[in-house]
């Protein structure tokens, strides 16, 4: 009976199996074999030529700067996000009148597409009539060109980024204090810690479980940033803003090189999975006892 | 001696700055909202003005312009059947997974888990490189369904956890009682079971949604057709279609009415789905 009944349960998660499989797996599957061919994402004959993309990664210098740029945007966008994220909570849970407004227009952007955001942040660095630079005018000071550098651009769409995104990590960070004991605040206060060692030496390290889901997610998630480079810097300057993801699409799209962007495309993977997995073992060996 | 009586503190303390604050985060997350209005509303031919305020009237009738392009009408019905039928696949399928998983035995539980980590540090531009050649061959590219489906495979392995987690607190008894009653398990689960979930169902529905609905990679290069365009592509298109600064005007303007959509669900819902996110990272 029993057997029979999960024989039927594997029916039932079969539909999720096959997508999940299909078109999950598989695909990884497909790109990694792409990355052994010279091949230019179309026509019929593929050429097997082993390690050869792979290699030829290295050596390319816009790979180099757009796995330098990821790292940046990964590690940047996560530790900006969570000190921001971390204020903002601290700030929203204390009670005062429109705190949820304060919560609700925080995250708002959140809900908008990234795409979308980026473009509008866009005129607010414009060198030529743009807004912050319009600002500065009413105070005599010199225009600056915001996207001027690579380095500079990166880390506008950077600042952008996790100023724009920080919503959810505070709504991450919230959860947590709201499951944080009470008796254990009270009784920090009744010690006669003040608000600030409270918060520094009792709240923040019961946080733990927060912090540790809002970097593993954050870092995975700011790994694959795209969305808002493609409006905001678009790469640029001569692509020294780029992300791994805007590179590989642009050398399969732009330049009709299937197999090296799918070869790209495996150092990335390989990037995200030798940073990630040993950070997410590191952190979830950690736990906090109340 | 210390006096131990106990005296709560008072909160009445006149704590000035929360206003301050309170006010420059309004404004600040704000200011990018009524920046895309005021270019909105400008003339057209205007790209020199000061653009923090209106230097000239209200040009309305931009927005009449982009109504009546068949552009933007064309991107939203496109993205209500995309957003639809990914919400309609990704919850039906993930919320029947996560029925068995939670009524399965635990072991595939634990392995379906290491799975969903696993693919979540899969990058979408993975899944584009490796699905792209096929759907060119298959003819699935333009179609609103197969990208549906490829979305919806992204978000059912930690949809289909969610739901484990939430049937899991359903007691087996009820399934049992279904079952005496003749009931199979398809019946059992779609007409007893889910019932039960709709609060997490509608939140669900709600961000998968909007995430749809905001999705750009996938839709950029797999819907080339301009009659099969997402409302994000159309948007897109409006700000580089003249290049420079022609028409930001009608730019802005199609992409107030794009994202209206989203700020129309987000006002109205927001307090479920900011309470939604909230208790989703607890149960984490």
């Amino acid at each position: 009976m029993q057997k029979k009944l999960d024989r039927k349960y594997f029916l039932f998660m079969l539909p999720a199996i096959l997508m999940v499989v299909g078109l999950r797996f598989f695909p990884i599957g497909n790109a990694f074999r792409m990355a052994f061919f010279n091949w230019n994402g179309y026509s019929p004959n593929m050429k097997f030529i082993g390690f050869d993309n792979f290699k030829k990664a290295l050596s390319d210098e816009y790979f180099w700067i757009a796995l330098r740029n990821t790292l940046i945007y990964a590690f940047g966008i996560t530790i900006v996000k969570n000190v921001l994220g971390l204020a903002l909570a601290f700030f929203v849970d204390q009670k005062f009148h429109g705190r949820a407004a304060i919560r609700a227009t925080i995250y708002l952007p959140v809900m908008i597409s990234g795409f979308i955001m980026g473009q509008i942040m866009y005129y607010f660095y414009q060198y030529d009539g743009g807004i912050l630079n319009e600002i500065l005018s009413w105070f005599n000071i010199e225009p600056v060109y915001w996207m001027k550098t690579g380095l500079s651009s990166t880390f506008v769409v950077l600042l952008t980024t996790s100023f724009l995104h920080c919503g959810s990590t505070m709504l991450l960070y919230l959860a947590g204090l709201q499951n944080i004991p009470h008796e254990l605040l009270e009784s920090a206060r009744l010690d006669g810690a003040s608000s600030w060692k409270e918060k520094l030496h009792i709240t923040i390290p019961l946080l733990q479980p927060s912090m540790i889901t809002s970097v593993v997610l954050n870092l995975i998630a700011s790994f694959k940033i795209y969305d808002i480079i493609s409006s905001l810097s678009k790469g640029g300057p001569d692509g020294g803003s780029t992300s791994l993801t805007l590179y590989i699409s642009q050398q399969y799209f732009n330049y009709n090189k299937a197999g090296y962007a799918a070869g790209i495309a495996m150092w990335f993977f390989f990037v995200i999975i030798i940073i990630s997995v040993p950070i997410n073992k590191w952190l979830s060996s950690k736990k906090v006892e109340y | 001696m210390k006096n131990t009586e106990f005296k709560p503190k008072k909160h009445k303390k006149v704590r000035w700055w929360i206003p301050v604050i309170c006010i420059v985060i309004f404004f600040m997350y704000i200011w990018p909202f009524y920046e895309l209005i005021i270019m909105s509303i400008k003339d057209i031919t205007d790209i020199s003005s000061s653009k923090m305020w209106l230097s000239q009237g209200a040009h309305w009738e931009n927005y009449l312009a982009v109504i009546k392009k068949s552009d933007i009408w064309i991107g939203f019905k496109n993205s209500i059947i995309y957003t639809g039928a990914t919400i309609f696949l990704e919850i039906t399928f993930a919320s029947m997974a996560g029925y068995s998983l939670s009524r399965g035995s635990k072991k595939t539980t634990r392995t379906v888990r290491a799975v969903q980590m696993a693919l979540l540090m899969v990058p979408g531009i993975i899944t584009l490189v490796g699905t792209y050649s096929l759907m060119v061959n298959l003819g699935l590219t333009n179609s609103l369904l197969a990208l549906a489906f490829l979305t919806a495979a992204g978000g059912i392995p930690g949809c289909s956890f969610i739901y484990m987690n939430f049937i899991n607190s359903i007691p087996r008894q009820l399934d049992e009682a279904a079952r005496i009653d003749g009931a199979g398990l398809f019946t059992t689960f779609f007409r007893v079971i889910l019932p039960q979930l709709t609060p997490l169902t509608v939140t669900r529905a709600i961000m998968i949604g909007i995430g749809a609905w905001n999705n750009y990679l996938l839709p950029l290069y797999l819907l080339n057709d301009s009659r099969k365009r997402t409302i994000i592509l159309v948007i897109r298109s409006a700000f580089s279609i003249n290049g420079g600064d022609r028409d930001i005007a009608m730019a802005c303007a199609t992409c107030t009415i794009g994202i209206l959509p989203v700020i129309v669900v987000y006002l109205l819902l927001q307090k479920k789905i900011i309470a939604s996110q909230i208790g989703s990272s607890v149960k984490g």
